[in-house]
């Protein structure tokens, strides 16, 4: 199958001398989003990436065969990655005193690891202390949308208005109506996969060609409709039917790249960033880009208190640069810029820029993750072979807990993700018993007779959950660390003990045979959805953002990435962070057209 | 910085060619003939791996087995380029205590025994699977582990015994559109 690789246009250089309309520290989904934005508005932006531009297809190699590589996919030796038992017995920095060249968070303990090394970050040069916590870093262009897992879920009112359902917490200051528009400008630009289930906890999409199901999977669909519960194929963000506006994207031809790796896909069917929105607005001419860009420090005009550009670290050089822009955006992650706001001190604003509330680095939130059901589909054993993992994705049963009912022992919900049938390694193999004739035959005929799925549930938003500034730890660039109070409650452990239950039992209501129920929680930061830290909200004194994620003291600075969120939802936050940029940085460039932010 | 990172990288290539030969080298025939270079194990601990490799998973009248499949040379090529010494001096132990549980049990080496002979050997060693205490039995767990990887990611493994058929462009995706009705 020929396809067309498209180069972008190349970036005019970076102008240290130039004052930028605006200057973007992040190149994520949230970074990449603003980019897109304001450079469509007209509007001169500076994009500061910590990481490389890797050549990323080169990287990913998505159709390499295991065989074809000479240690199967697997990290060179020396290449370490950190385990469950090490998150959870031992405290971070994790990597100190490490015998190993490189020690990697646990993703590098996937499959394909030896595609993603050069994507996620090596601990030895990014520590960071405190309470336990698996913290995922991607420094490249893109950041992590270059591995990502790819489901793209709206929030409903149940979310943004979670404290007047139940009285917990704080609403957001905005309603499903106001971010609505925003989820389909996204979805039209960068394209989704799905099936509408016109469901009040899970809007639907404006979706193109849909996922489909593997057999066991259309089974459970149809046992949970009589438990009120819904299955429906994963809400891919991923563009199924290709995008006319977009010559760096093709369509999703279903070679099974996603469930093979970490993920990353070399025809960027699946939406990363720089594909889906920075190359694009580099076409514009108004983007200019500087990778290898280590942000340390929002400036600071002395005399008016408001921000005048950013402070960099060349990451191979480690010289140290100022970038001056008229506004600054800061979409570097949850945890990085609510880090980065911590390092702004100046006398104007001693606590850090933005940080009058005291707020900063709080009410730091997550999904929790653990707790699933592996079960056995005894009618698919011996059946002919069918391909199951071409797919961008398997299933997604939404939450259903707290909606109407409210549950004894906690608040807000969970949903599972899921998936069944074949792959291309056999992940049964080693755990089938025996040897021999009997048993090869008995992994051949069991292969797709296998279904799972595992829960993600909101974890409240806790002031008392936060991140702050290591007194002394430093990174590789001798910029001061993160270090982590962070811990799930009561409220966590026991929505995971029903969520345990609930897999269970509609894996039984379903006939599947019950392998394996998981009860325990992974440690604090495995979905890799960390959210919170620089809240929105109406009331200075208690957030950090207006509602167009603008910070409360100081209004030439804008945070658009998902420190902004106020809750955790249950619902996997990228689609959200990117509705969310989009709408700040419409009413960004409106305000600033109008000198209302200088 | 980037003047230590490729010189590290080179260092990688390097070994990841040697890797590869060996495992090319290894590819032809029977496993006693071959001339490893690049291997960690002797050519008698080679030949018990080999053996025991497609013990475990043979060939039948549907695939070949993990001696067709080369599943020992590449755990031999891992074996050689692994970072810690730990890795290998388990595995000599282990195909010692192979050799050594032939000798007691059959009062013959391994390679050397009737395949009835192998067959009680394996089986002694495979009795407890699910907790293996023993260890031998331990020495199976990990076995097994290797072989199968190495095999089901082989191209034999994938094509032949496990019959995938992805890792290829198509205009739809097999399975179930539920959203027709």
């Amino acid at each position: 199958m020929p396809l067309i690789r498209m180069r972008q246009a190349a970036a005019p250089e970076v102008d240290l001398q130039t004052t930028y309309d605006a200057v973007v520290v992040g190149s994520g989904a949230a970074g990449g989003m603003a980019a897109h934005v304001l450079t469509s508005q007209g509007m001169k932006v500076l994009m500061l990436e910590a990481g490389k531009k890797l050549d990323i297809n080169n990287e990913l190699k998505s159709m390499e065969w295991p065989y074809e590589h000479p240690r199967r996919g697997v990290m060179p030796p020396g290449s370490h990655a950190l385990s469950l038992n090490e998150y959870t017995i031992r405290q971070p920095p994790y990597a100190a005193g490490s015998s190993f060249r490189h020690v990697y968070s646990y993703v590098q303990g996937w499959s394909g690891s030896d595609y993603s090394k050069n994507i996620v970050v090596d601990e030895k040069d990014h520590p960071y202390s405190g309470t336990s916590y698996a913290w995922v870093r991607a420094r490249l262009l893109g950041g992590k949308t270059n591995i990502w897992g790819r489901l793209a879920l709206r929030l409903s009112d149940y979310d943004f208005k979670g404290k007047s359902h139940d009285g917990y917490g704080e609403d957001w200051p905005i309603a499903y109506a106001d971010i609505a528009p925003y989820y389909d400008k996204v979805d039209l630009y960068l394209g989704i996969s799905g099936v509408k289930e016109n469901l009040p906890q899970l809007p639907d999409s404006l979706f193109q060609r849909p996922n489909t199901l593997a057999a066991a999977e259309v089974t459970l669909r149809n046992s949970l409709k009589k438990m009120d519960r819904v299955l429906t194929p994963y809400r891919a963000g991923v563009t199924t039917d290709g995008l006319k506006h977009n010559k760096y994207r093709s369509k999703c031809f279903g070679r099974g790249a996603c469930s093979r790796r970490a993920g990353g896909c070399d025809i960027h069917a699946a939406f990363d960033s720089p594909t889906g929105l920075i190359y694009p607005a580099l076409d514009t001419g108004h983007l200019t880009l500087r990778t290898n860009a280590t942000a340390r420090e929002v400036l600071v005009d002395p005399k008016t208190g408001k921000a005048r550009g950013v402070a960099f670290v060349d990451t191979e050089t480690g010289r140290s640069y100022e970038a001056r822009a008229a506004v600054v955006i800061l979409a570097a992650s949850t945890l990085e810029s609510a880090r980065l706001l911590l390092l702004s001190k100046s006398t104007t604003h001693p606590n850090g820029i933005g940080n009058s509330s005291g707020h900063v680095g709080h009410n730091f939130c997550e999904h929790v993750m653990g707790p699933g059901v592996t079960g056995l589909v005894k009618d698919r054993i011996g059946t002919p072979r069918t391909l199951d993992d071409g797919r961008p994705g398997n299933f997604y049963v939404p939450r259903f807990r707290n909606l109407k009912d409210r549950n004894p022992n906690f608040i807000r919900g969970y949903g599972f993700e899921g998936g069944a049938g074949t792959t291309m390694f056999p992940e049964h193999a080693s755990g089938t018993p025996g040897f021999g004739a009997t048993f090869k035959k008995s992994v051949r005929d069991r292969a797709g007779a296998y279904i799972s799925m595992g829960g993600f549930g909101e974890v409240l938003a806790r002031y008392e959950n936060y991140i702050d500034l290591d007194p002394t730890l430093k990174d590789r660039w001798g910029i001061p660390t993160t270090r982590f109070h962070y811990k799930f409650g009561d409220n966590e452990k026991k929505m995971c003990e029903d969520m345990a239950n609930a897999a269970q039992e509609m894996f039984e209501a379903a006939g599947f045979e019950i392998l394996d129920v998981t009860r325990n929680m992974l440690t604090e930061g495995w979905s890799i959805h960390e959210l919170g830290t620089a809240r929105m909200g109406t009331d200075p004194k208690t957030s950090v953002l207006n509602q167009f994620q603008q910070s409360h003291d100081v209004k030439n600075l804008f945070v658009v990435d998902g420190s902004s969120h106020v809750s955790a939802s249950c619902q996997n936050p990228t689609w959200t962070i990117m509705a969310l940029a989009w709408r700040s940085c419409e009413y960004l460039a409106t305000e600033f057209k109008k000198g209302n932010l200088s | 910085m980037s003047d230590h990172d490729n010189e590290l990288t080179r260092r990688d290539v390097i070994k990841l060619g040697a890797a590869a030969t060996a495992a090319v080298s290894l590819g032809v025939g029977h496993a006693e003939a071959q001339a490893r270079v690049g291997g960690f194990l002797t050519e008698s601990e080679f030949a018990i791996l080999d053996e025991l490799s497609e013990m475990i998973i043979p060939t039948d009248s549907h695939s070949p087995g993990a001696r067709a499949a080369k599943v020992a040379a590449f755990i031999d090529s891992q074996l050689a380029e692994a970072w810690e010494e730990k890795d290998r001096s388990d595995w000599r132990r282990g195909l010692g205590l192979v050799e050594r549980l032939s000798q007691q049990m059959n009062g013959t080496p391994f390679v050397k025994s009737s395949s009835e002979q192998r067959l009680a050997v394996l089986t002694r060693m495979a009795q407890n699977e699910s907790k293996p205490e023993e260890p031998e039995e331990q020495f199976f767990r990990e076995l097994k582990g290797r072989i199968v990887y190495a095999y089901y990611t082989s191209e034999i493994g994938i094509k032949q015994e496990m019959e995938y058929k992805g890792n290829t462009y198509q205009a739809e995706f097999a399975g179930y559109d539920v959203s027709k009705p």
